[in-house]
């Protein structure tokens, strides 16, 4: 296996501000890498290095074992981009947007398959390459991107919150393409602040907060940190048996319902309780990137929930 | 009535600094200028001479007003009317596309419009606001003319003459914002629409009739179609008449009625002109980076070509009628001889005058690639672009070079016109090395505003699209209005279009163009260099 983007020590700063503070992470070749963080954690910011669009201000990065600031333009040819804020030109048409960024691509040496691959993406995605650019929504000019980024291979796609204005109907259209190209064995970075979208699609995350790395791993390494929420009817003649069910947590009866959380590598383990006991209405959570935060670097939180109480 | 309030003030507090810049500039411009005209021509037979010059070289009128007499404040009005209302008329439509189109382009409008205060109520508190700028900058001009010792009731006539043909101007954006889909689309139309004013009313005074002792002149019928035309008939200080001023105003009146009838049946956002579909596919210039920062700029350089060309046929065109005067009236020529320098020709100096402007524009158009530059940056498709393989310093270098090609075109095309024009003057072929030498003379200093606009580019982006219009403009004051104005020596040498070579009497001195050229390299290759280190610098 070999080291795609590997950053060690990475800082960035904007004046006083620190957006990058040591952040170390690696993404193998094949892997499809999900980059979580919440807004403002640095994600963007790495990926804009990792692109040679801004230049590190200590530490080291590099893609494909080069240095992305100084050898920006070669290692572009190996790397599709799609921006987490897509601009496109007011004046010229979505298609005209997309064959311009292949050909800067270097993606025209083969026109008719070249064609084949933007129709059958215009297709999909539902996007017509009529219209200007000033008239696309956020959606559809994260479409035009997407599309100039699938329509010609590359070795890495970086996507920064890709998904973040389509609907549920192109997300699932996404994942499709994100797929194709992961098995013709290209290695993508996929940005996203959803844990639920990078659980569907990654095998490996790196979850980043205020410019560090907090966890990095698998999915499964990274199961124990969170908790599922169970949650179903409430009835009070089961009320003590639900409450005598072992490793459940945050136990609450509010408005007709039972919820409680179990750790997420031990749901399996309920089910055959939650069976015997015959609930009504189960709902089981997956647990979002902001319970992550919350329960497990919640540290900051804390004090003003506390004041909150008091 | 709240409503409207809250959004007028809103406009004022957005625009006071900008506004407070315009009005008060202009108004010291007013103060100084006039201090200067009457310490350099003081003395009634200065006045009658440079006259005299004036009706009978005609053009010189295109870039003052109608002469009438040379009393102090008739002769004030003459040297600077016309110009103080154009800075007018610009500030008057940005203003107006600035609140209007602007905002909807931008989807600030719609956030509003959803408000209580819907639709309309936003463009009659641009209206507000336009009128009280403009109300502002007359009053502003009258204190100023007062302050240098003027009558004051020909003041305040010269004070609301500007206020008038601002807001006619207002008027005009404000329709143009109803046109177009894009605030350039409407402020392109508005600026050429200002232009046109000042050029019609400078082609009335050239073509119109003067009197026996050469100190007035009654205008040609084009001055009647323009809102400062109508602002010189008021002869401030003289007959002081108000009534001209009110076809400018039943024009905007009429204009603004149209706005309010045409934003009560449109969508918000939508425009009278409709944005057409695109291709689906890119063409062939948009198949490299190059191609791209061509595309882009397109736009650009075929307004100011469009400019440029105007401005060379001007030039030989009408030396012609100069030639002709000077014939009719053998004392004129004398007169002239002593004014322009016995060196230099009629016609020579006619084509130096026109071609300096032809520098201006060549330098604009120039100052605009730069600008472009930042504005894909700002914009973020300048990311889209350096996320392929394309380097950041061959990035900017393709500007500069897309720079240098339009200042080549602009002046290229005017000289052509130049030479086009030439075919009315009495000896054709002596003038055409003379167009050519002459707009071959501005390159230099256009070569220097690239330069500069990119330096300013690389080190501080942000400031770019400021710095790049504002030196160019002073710049231009400075350099080409600088020595009408009778602004200080050391002054006018600030500005590179000071040191453009001059050519005249078969003799040019290409100093000042060899030092611009380097300098101007120096810039462009410092900027483009820079690029190794410098970030890609979004937003702001």
């Amino acid at each position: 296996m070999t080291t795609v983007i590997s950053t060690r020590g990475l800082q960035k700063h904007f004046g006083r501000t620190i957006a990058l503070d040591g952040l170390d992470f690696s993404v193998e070749a094949g892997e499809i890498h999900g980059f979580l963080g919440p807004n403002g954690a640095g994600k963007s910011t790495t990926i804009r290095i990792l692109l040679g669009l801004a230049r590190a201000t200590g530490g080291e990065a590099t893609l494909f074992g080069r240095d992305p600031w100084t050898d920006a333009a070669d290692l572009h040819r190996r790397v599709a981009y799609v921006p987490g804020d897509v601009a496109l030109w007011p004046n010229f048409s979505g298609g005209e947007a997309i064959d311009l960024l292949t050909r800067l691509r270097g993606g025209m040496t083969d026109k008719t398959a070249y064609r084949e691959r933007k129709e059958r993406l215009l297709e999909v995605f539902q996007l017509d390459p009529k219209k200007k650019g000033r008239a696309y929504s956020k959606g559809n000019r994260q479409k035009v991107a997407l599309v100039a980024a699938f329509a010609t291979p590359a070795e890495l796609y970086v996507l920064d919150e890709p998904t973040s204005g389509l609907d549920p109907l192109m997300e699932q259209v996404f994942n499709r393409e994100i797929d194709r190209v992961a098995r013709d064995g290209a290695t993508v970075l996929l940005s996203s602040h959803i844990l639920s979208e990078v659980e569907e699609l990654c095998e490996r995350v790196t979850i980043i907060r205020a410019g560090e790395v907090v966890e990095s791993g698998t999915l499964a390494e990274l199961r124990h940190l969170t908790r599922t929420e169970i949650a179903f009817v409430h009835d009070p003649a089961k009320e003590a048996a639900v409450a005598a069910l072992p490793g459940t947590h945050d136990l609450v009866i509010d408005e007709g319902r039972v919820r409680f959380t179990v750790d997420s590598d031990r749901v399996a383990d309920f089910l055959p309780d939650l069976g015997r006991l015959g609930v009504q209405g189960l709902t089981v959570a997956p647990p979002s990137l902001e319970d992550l935060f919350l329960r497990h670097y919640g540290d900051e939180l804390a004090p003003v929930e506390e004041e909150a109480r008091a | 009535m709240t409503r409207l309030l809250v959004l007028l003030r809103q406009r004022i507090r957005r625009d006071r600094l900008q506004l407070a810049l315009w009005i008060l500039g202009t108004a010291l411009l007013a103060y100084a200028s006039i201090s200067a005209v009457f310490s350099t021509y003081g003395e009634e037979q200065d006045r009658r001479e440079i006259l005299g010059v004036a009706i009978a070289t005609r053009t010189i009128l295109v870039f003052r007003g109608t002469p009438n007499g040379i009393d102090d404040g008739a002769f004030a009005f003459f040297l600077l009317f016309a110009w103080l209302a154009l800075m007018g008329g610009l500030m008057s439509t940005f203003l107006a596309v600035r609140h209007t189109r602007k905002e909807e382009e931008e989807g600030r409008a719609e956030a509003i419009a959803a408000t209580p205060a819907g639709r309309i109520l936003p463009t009659t508190a641009t209206v507000i606001h336009g009128v009280l700028a403009n109300v502002a900058l007359g009053l502003f001009i009258a204190l100023a003319l007062i302050a240098n010792g003027l009558d004051a009731t020909g003041s305040m006539v010269w004070g609301a003459a500007i206020t008038v043909s601002g807001i006619a101007f207002v008027a005009f954006g404000l329709f143009t914002a109803q046109l177009f889909r894009t605030s350039r689309g409407a402020n392109s139309l508005s600026v050429t629409f200002v232009l046109a004013a000042y050029l019609l009313r400078g082609i009335g005074d050239a073509a119109g009739t003067p009197s026996d002792d050469l100190l007035h002149v009654t205008p040609a019928w084009p001055s009647w179609l323009s809102p400062i035309g109508y602002g010189q008939f008021t002869g401030a200080y003289v007959q002081n008449d108000l009534t001209p001023l009110l076809i400018p105003l039943a024009f905007a009146a009429a204009l603004i009625g149209l706005v309010f009838a045409l934003q009560a049946v449109r969508d918000q956002g939508a425009s009278l002109l409709a944005g057409r579909a695109g291709r689906a596919t890119a063409g062939p210039v948009l198949s490299s980076s190059f191609g791209l920062a061509w595309r882009l700029n397109t736009p650009i350089l075929l307004s100011w070509t469009a400019g440029g060309i105007a401005t060379g046929l001007l030039a030989t065109s009408l030396s012609s009628v100069v030639d002709q005067a000077a014939t009719d009236a053998p004392q004129i020529l004398d007169t002239l001889r002593r004014a322009i320098g016995s060196e230099a020709s009629i016609e020579e100096a006619f084509v130096a005058v026109f071609y300096s402007i032809v520098g201006i524009l060549a330098a604009c158009c120039a100052v605009q690639v730069g600008i472009r530059a930042r504005q894909e940056e700002a914009h973020g498709t300048a990311e889209l672009v350096l996320g392929t393989r394309v380097p950041r310093l061959r990035w900017l270098l393709e500007y500069w070079i897309v720079g240098v090609i339009v200042i080549v075109i602009v002046l290229a095309a005017s000289a052509l016109a130049g030479i086009a024009g030439a075919g009315t003057a009495a000896d054709p072929e002596s003038l055409i090395p003379n167009v050519l030498e002459a707009a071959a003379a501005q390159l230099p200093a256009c070569l220097v505003f690239l330069g500069l606009t990119l330096l300013v580019f690389a080190f501080v982006p942000r400031a770019t699209i400021a710095v790049g219009w504002t030196v160019v403009g002073v710049a231009a004051i400075l350099g080409v209005w600088g020595p009408i104005l009778q602004a200080p020596e050391w002054l006018v040498d600030l500005s590179p279009f000071a040191h453009s070579p001059v050519p005249a009497g078969g003799e040019t001195d290409w100093t000042g163009g060899f030092w611009m050229l380097a300098i101007g390299l120096a810039a462009g290759a410092v900027a483009v260099w820079s690029m190794r280190r410098r970030e890609l610098a979004s937003g702001g």
